[in-house]
């Protein structure tokens, strides 16, 4: 099956970048970098709801699921094999409601959603008159690990079906300390498993599994380091867009087949704290501000990594 | 670095050429041979008709006259000038269009079966054929909808073929590949006389059943309609005055259908509030208990309050197929149902979700009676069934599920019986409930009446069929909006109603 083809493709792909690049990259989207032997690990809390979503274009509320809750704790660690070269790994537990009261009165869900392996890798690094330029490319792969139901939106842990993601940084920081960053992001979707032998997708499927689409995303960051670079403050745009898919239909469920396009403005504040070294804390919030069959959420997330070496 | 870059273009290459999608949007089959021709055909009895001479059309011109001749002569140069697109048609369309037909129903059952959402002050408006556009669209193509019109549209099929093969077997003109080795028949070698062409009586019922069931479609259903007749042309099995003859007897047939249709009483399924609060009340006295919707904002009637009403194909007196009272709110019988239903919510495993979700055919999709046409289709293409015996099956598997869903619909407003979420306190589901008293299920009635049919035409088969009614009828239960009560009574519901209608094709002559 075509599925299996994929898997095959994506190990190719994380095999071979891993032996290619000639040995010589905190999260996949940022622009820091562990060194060779440095490790961290990150615990990360967020909590995010919406009592409005997009039903293609439309704008609506809902009150058969009123408002859906959605909490996530996501472990994640990544590592400098080199110290232009990083691994992340993370997989978040996820858990969703409907607050009370609500017309549907559907059970909500929890469990592990997927897996996410990146390498990234800082291609450029070079000091500037004014300041300093960087480029990295990040390629991720992920996968669900447990059988969550994907078609089950709202609630779904996730859309359920392998993604690699190819990202392009660049981030430019100003002497001062000022930084501005752009990423632009290629996002392969496979398909995922429904639990019916038929659904609608702007005609008939006869199967259970469903497109989910490919996207593209980008963001823009501008930021500043403050207290002698212990203070991180950012505030982000961030961008999606479906390359194809079917809208919501009126008043009927979300399905992983939709195409999903998302607006979305943020702010994120992260420390380290000079006397322990290695530790920091990590504080954001986000919201969506236009969409299309995607949910108004607004989210609020707090987190602490730890930096340390993990070989002389 | 160009090492890098290269090795990337070429992944993303490899990527996107292995996402190439390859998903079906329909029953892909070969032609094949059918296992009968039953040249006997035209005399079985019809549904709606007296029998199959009762529709009329003209005698044939000879196949040595000038004008068929000339009909040769303008099919070989359709067939010489014909496209890959039209090469693609004909494959589609295979000798077995019913397949087809029945895969366009389901489709357009699946796009208009959405429930209108409330407006911005909380009221609900309802689908209007007379303003089909709506919002809301007309139809919702509900269960009760869709099985009438699979009902309608299959009998309307039968009954044409019947008809079809009755003036086939009088006047044996032989299909065009047969007459002239220079035409080369697309599909498989099935000797069944030509004229009429039973494909353009299929063809043209179904336009008809189909553009009245869901009149926003008329354009899409008659750009099918156009390719399938011409289709018939290109692959060789027939000639023009073959076509127009089918065509003849589909616009007949379609009348008699939609007269019947526009009488049934579904016109009054969906009662007003004042009728829909009476039959309410009715059961509170009768019982002391009452549905109510839960939803927000409450819905003020449930779907289709007297469609128990609406007139049946195979049963005289729906009260006849009327099951026992459900178990009292409060009973030990009924408390016992509550802790089943506790256990199943509080242990979902992947094999109930799995259950629950894959005999769901909620919203948005072909309906449980859709899914028996569905899974009818594979087997009526396994066992090499003509397109008569095609109809037949259909005919008789959807008036049973529709039958069936009378007698579940008035057992459903007459008990008024409650939903789990109305009445276990804080009880959650993975299913949706819908906008209908609980009592009995329409998913067991449905799925054990089509199940019995599918057993009787397929006598092989019939302990799978049976499995599979009573997993669809448990797969309500494990969804959490189904009583147990709900699933067992009703899949003994379902088989009673069904032996009405497996009684009479017991008597149709073509056993």
């Amino acid at each position: 099956m075509r599925k299996k083809i994929f898997f095959l493709n994506a190990l190719l792909a994380a095999l071979l970048v891993f032996v290619n690049m000639k040995l010589k990259a905190q999260t996949p989207s940022d622009a820091l970098m562990m060194e060779s032997k440095q490790a961290c690990v990150l615990l990360d809390y967020n909590f995010s709801s919406f009592n409005q979503y997009w039903e293609g274009e439309l704008k609506r509320e809902n009150q058969t699921i009123a408002t859906v809750q959605r909490k996530s704790i996501m472990p994640m660690m990544a590592v400098g094999i080199l110290d232009d070269l990083n691994v992340f790994v993370g997989v978040p537990y996820i858990k969703t409601a409907s607050t009370e009261t609500n017309g549907g009165k559907f059970a909500g869900v929890s469990g592990f959603q997927d897996l996410t392996v990146a390498l990234k890798y800082r291609w450029l690094d070079k000091d500037l008159n004014k300041g300093h330029i960087s480029s990295l490319a990040t390629i991720g792969f992920s996968t669900p690990i447990t059988n969550y139901l994907s078609d089950y939106m709202p609630y779904s842990l996730g859309f359920g079906a392998p993604e690699l993601s190819y990202r392009l940084i660049l981030q430019y920081e100003t002497n001062s300390h000022w930084y501005l960053r752009g990423a632009g992001t290629y996002l392969w979707r496979g398909y995922t498993e429904a639990e019916r032998s038929y659904y609608y997708n702007n005609g008939s499927y006869y199967t259970a599994w469903m497109d989910v689409p490919n996207a593209m995303s980008a963001e823009a960051v501008i930021g500043k380091w403050l207290f002698d670079k212990s203070l991180q403050l950012e505030m982000a745009y961030f961008g999606l867009r479906s390359l194809s898919g079917d809208d919501i239909r009126p008043y009927n469920a979300a399905q992983p087949t939709n195409k999903v396009n998302i607006d979305r403005i943020g702010f994120l504040a992260r420390y380290y704290f000079k006397p322990i070294e290695g530790l920091g804390v990590v504080a954001y919030h986000n919201q969506v501000i236009n969409g299309r069959n995607t949910p108004e959420m607004k989210t609020t997330g707090i987190g602490i990594t730890y930096f340390f070496n993990f070989l002389k | 670095m160009k090492n890098i870059l290269l090795l990337s273009a070429v992944l993303l290459a490899l990527m996107l050429f292995s996402c190439e999608k390859d998903l079906p949007t329909y029953y892909e089959f070969q032609g094949y041979e059918f296992a009968s021709t039953d040249p006997n055909g035209g005399d079985w009895t019809p549904i709606l008709i007296n029998s199959g001479d009762e529709i009329s059309i003209p005698t044939p011109t000879s196949i040595t006259s000038s004008e068929y001749q000339q009909e040769l002569e303008d099919l070989k140069l359709a067939i010489r000038q014909m496209t890959t697109e039209e090469e693609e048609a004909v494959t589609y369309w295979t000798q077995n269009p019913i397949v087809r037909w029945n895969e366009i129903a389901l489709e357009l059952i699946a796009k208009y079966n959405l429930i209108p959402g409330p407006n911005s002050d909380g009221t609900y408006t309802l689908p209007n054929p007379t303003n089909p556009s709506g919002p809301p669209a007309f139809p919702f193509a509900h269960p009760p909808y869709a099985i009438r019109a699979l009902a309608y549209l299959s009998v309307a099929q039968f009954d044409g073929l019947i008809s079809a093969w009755h003036h086939k077997y009088t006047f044996n003109r032989s299909a065009p590949f047969t007459q002239d080795e220079t035409i080369v028949a697309a599909y498989l070698d099935n000797i069944i006389p030509s004229y009429p062409s039973d494909g353009a009586v299929i063809a043209r019922t179904s336009r008809e059943i189909l553009t009245a069931m869901f009149p926003m479609e008329a354009e899409y259903i008659a750009e099918k309609e156009a390719e399938h007749l011409r289709c018939l042309l290109l692959s060789g099995a027939n000639v023009q005055s073959d076509i127009d003859a089918g065509v003849i007897i589909g616009d007949a047939i379609s009348i008699s259908a939609l007269e019947r249709a526009a009488s049934d009483g579904m016109k009054n399924a969906q009662a007003p509030k004042a009728v829909s609060d009476s039959i309410a009340a009715s059961a509170l006295d009768r019982y002391g208990w009452v549905w109510i919707n839960q939803e927000l904002p409450q819905r003020p009637v449930g779907l289709t309050p007297l469609y128990g009403k609406v007139k049946m194909w195979n049963v005289e007196n729906v009260e006849d197929t009327r099951p026992i009272p459900p178990p009292a709110i409060g009973s030990p019988e009924y408390n016992e149902d509550v802790r089943i239903l506790k256990d199943y919510a509080d242990n979902v495993t992947e094999e109930t979700r799995s259950i629950a979700n894959f005999w769901q055919d909620g919203l948005g999709t072909y309906t449980p009676p859709g899914h028996w046409n569905d899974i009818a289709n594979k087997y009526i293409v396994q066992y090499k069934m003509n397109p008569l015996r095609t109809a037949r099956t259909y005919a008789y598997l959807n008036m049973a599920m529709m039958d069936a869903g009378i007698s579940c619909w008035d057992a459903k407003y007459y008990y008024h019986y409650p939903r789990p979420i109305q009445t276990i306190e804080g009880f959650k589901t993975i299913a949706g409930t819908p906008n209908f008293p609980s009592y009995t299920s329409g998913h067991s009635v449905f799925s054990a009446a089509g199940a019995e049919v599918l057993a009787y035409i397929f006598p092989d088969e019939a302990a799978t069929f049976r499995v599979w009614a009573k997993e669809a009828a448990i797969s309500r239960v494990y969804g959490g909006i189904h009583w147990s009560f709900d699933a067992t009574v009703g899949t003994q519901q379902g088989i009673d109603v069904a032996n009405y209608t497996i009684n009479a094709a017991q008597n149709d002559g073509a056993n």
